[in-house]
């Protein structure tokens, strides 16, 4: 059995490189960049399910440090030359102009300093709960997209930064994001996991069973906001074009509603989640042009398709609370049983760490 | 030896005097009761003593160790076990699960460590979950490891419970009402249970019980409290002949 699985494992992996080996080099440069934006996206929910799904922290600060991630990554790896044309209003801050970094370490030093900030914006804010806490790192993204606004020198303000290479494609997108999937399959089922878990279940019993609150929980936002400044950088160069504005409330939401439709505490359901929604947010553009319904006529209103998306969010939080998956994961096990419809052995079988 | 001490702890919730003045011995090996009608302060005196509630007044020692102001984590990791009142499992989690839980605590891996699967945290891992297994066993849990643990009937998750709470490695297990909801025959195995896992695990009980049954039966010494105030204390025969106490379970006698 473990034999079948593990054969299966390799069989998909490598059917998946063959297809974006294949993307890469023939499909369109549009499809290509959605599914960019997939797997991106995919990461982002996986940092932000750690935080909200397993540890049950309700936290909206992920906009806050993508922004981080995004910036540090465009003025690492932006040219000498298109630094200069960026920043015409006032000059870069002499330190930063001649600085042109490789992709892969820009990108791991966005996440690091995204975690850091994690870890300072965590260690005073994790002592509030529910609400308070969702306020606090709300008002932290709201922050950070305010200073990076204001330091022109630095961020080039509210102009924003043109021209950032475009590094990131699909073997980047794809190899970090499975990168990602492996971390938190592996985090979660380790004793560390185990122990996020039981804070999500119930934090009085799990501090009576010896576990550090406190620093469980700075451990997994800090983790959190690594990932999500890492999401940040490879969605800044993969757009070539960021600005402050981006970073607004609503970038969160759209991860939330990643998580919340995928199942809160699932790395199966984000990932799935992750491409449905995605991809749908495309395929939902029409909505957004003028439509003739024959008796009547709507003009194109822009952010028409997130209403689908709004409606949704309440149909599933009203009648459907665990989302696609809930907390089960996926296995070929269970994946095998349910397309040959045969009743399965044993219910909730183990998630075994390769998706 | 003496384990735990509480000497005059008070816990005040603005102007309401929970417990007031509350002192404790507890020796090794003892099994020692807490008492009290409803509403007496008895729990208020268990999260004084595990960490959960700091105490408006007084200071509790472990092993002489002076715990008052730790955070819970801290005395648990000291070696102060405890069981809720009202069940607190992690619900959506396996039985396994549960127990495992409370053996991170003492993991000496760090996150990393444990992520990339290290053969130390392999071991540590492979430990836990033969000293789990074992647990489960002992409780008589059995074939359940693998059922979320709130799908298990209501005595075997209070059996649960306690293994999850010895799986900290504990030296005081505090068991707050462990025979709540039992039936006799429940009430009498659970009985015999105790006093095997104190001699198994070489435990020092403290139990909050109503159940007199289970409390004269296995306590070497009863204490009782009435609206926060300790109004006896002795073995269980005196207990049972102390005037106040009678009064206070069932009322004054009144020959006006």
């Amino acid at each position: 059995m473990k034999k079948r699985n593990y054969y299966l494992t390799t069989i998909s992996l490598i059917f998946l490189v063959i297809f974006l080996y294949f993307a890469h080099n023939y499909m369109d440069a549009y499809i290509v960049r959605i599914l960019n934006l997939c797997a991106i996206y995919t990461i982002l929910g996986l940092s932000m399910n750690l935080i909200n799904g397993f540890t049950g922290l309700f936290s909206l600060g992920h906009a806050g440090f993508m922004a981080i991630g995004a910036y540090v990554t465009a003025i690492l790896t932006l040219s000498v030359n298109s630094k200069i044309q960026n920043f015409f209003l006032e000059p870069i801050a002499a330190p930063l102009a001649n600085v042109e970094w490789p992709f892969f370490p820009a990108l791991l030093l966005a996440g690091v300093l995204s975690a850091i900030a994690g870890f300072l914006i965590g260690a005073p804010a994790l002592r509030l709960k529910g609400d308070y806490l969702a306020i606090a790192t709300l008002g932290f993204a709201e922050i950070i997209r305010v200073i990076f606004t204001n330091t022109q020198n630095i961020t080039n303000g509210a102009l924003g930064l043109k021209g950032i290479p475009a590094y990131t494609n699909l073997w980047w997108s794809f190899g970090i994001a499975a990168f990602t999937v492996l971390f938190m399959a592996l985090l979660i089922n380790s004793s560390y996991g185990r122990a996020l878990k039981a804070i999500r279940e119930d934090e009085i019993a799990a501090e009576s069973m010896g576990i550090n609150l406190f620093k469980h929980k700075v451990m997994s936002f800090t983790i959190g906001a690594f990932f999500a400044g890492i999401g940040g950088g490879l969605m800044a160069n993969l757009l070539g074009t960021i600005d402050p504005a981006m970073f607004k409330f609503t970038l969160t939401f759209n991860i939330l509603l990643i998580i919340v439709l995928g199942g809160m505490g699932s790395i199966t359901g984000t990932v799935i989640s992750a491409f449905i929604v995605t991809i749908s947010q495309e395929a939902l553009r029409f909505l957004d042009q003028p439509m003739d319904l024959g008796l009547f006529v709507i003009p194109g209103i822009s952010g028409m398709r997130m209403v689908v998306f709004s409606v949704l969010l309440m149909i599933v939080v009203l009648f459907y609370r665990h989302g696609l998956m809930g907390t089960n994961e996926f296995s070929w096990d269970k994946f095998l049983n349910a397309i040959s419809l045969k009743k399965p052995l044993s219910k909730g079988g183990k998630y075994n760490g390769n998706a | 030896m003496e384990m735990l001490r509480a000497d005059n702890i008070t816990m005040q919730f603005g102007g309401l005097t929970a417990v007031k003045d509350f002192n404790l011995v507890l020796n090794k090996g003892e099994i020692v009761a807490l008492i009290g009608p409803n509403g007496a302060g008895k729990t208020t005196a268990f999260n004084m003593i595990t960490g959960v509630y700091k105490p408006t007044k007084g200071k509790i020692y472990f092993k002489g160790k002076d715990i008052t102001y730790l955070a819970p984590h801290r005395i648990t990791k000291l070696g102060i076990a405890r069981t809720f009142q009202n069940i607190r499992l992690f619900k959506d989690l396996s039985v396994l699960d549960n127990v495992l839980i409370a053996n991170h605590l003492h993991i000496k891996s760090n996150l990393f460590e444990a992520v990339t699967r290290f053969p130390r945290y392999r071991i540590e891992e492979k430990e836990m979950i033969k000293k789990s297994l074992n647990l489960l066993e002992m409780v008589g849990l059995t074939n359940v490891e693998n059922e979320k643990s709130s799908s298990l009937p209501y005595g075997m998750q209070r059996r649960l419970e306690i293994a999850r709470a010895l799986a900290t490695n504990p030296e005081v297990l505090l068991l707050d009402e462990p025979a709540a909801g039992m039936n006799p025959k429940e009430t009498e195995d659970l009985t015999k249970f105790i006093k095997q896992i104190r001699d198994d695990f070489d435990l020092t009980i403290f139990m909050i019980e109503h159940h007199m049954q289970v409390v004269m039966g296995i306590s070497k010494r009863i204490y009782v409290l009435d609206y926060g105030v300790t109004i006896a204390h002795g073995n269980p025969n005196e207990i049972q002949n102390n005037q106040r106490v009678i009064e206070a379970y069932l009322g004054v006698e009144n020959n006006a």
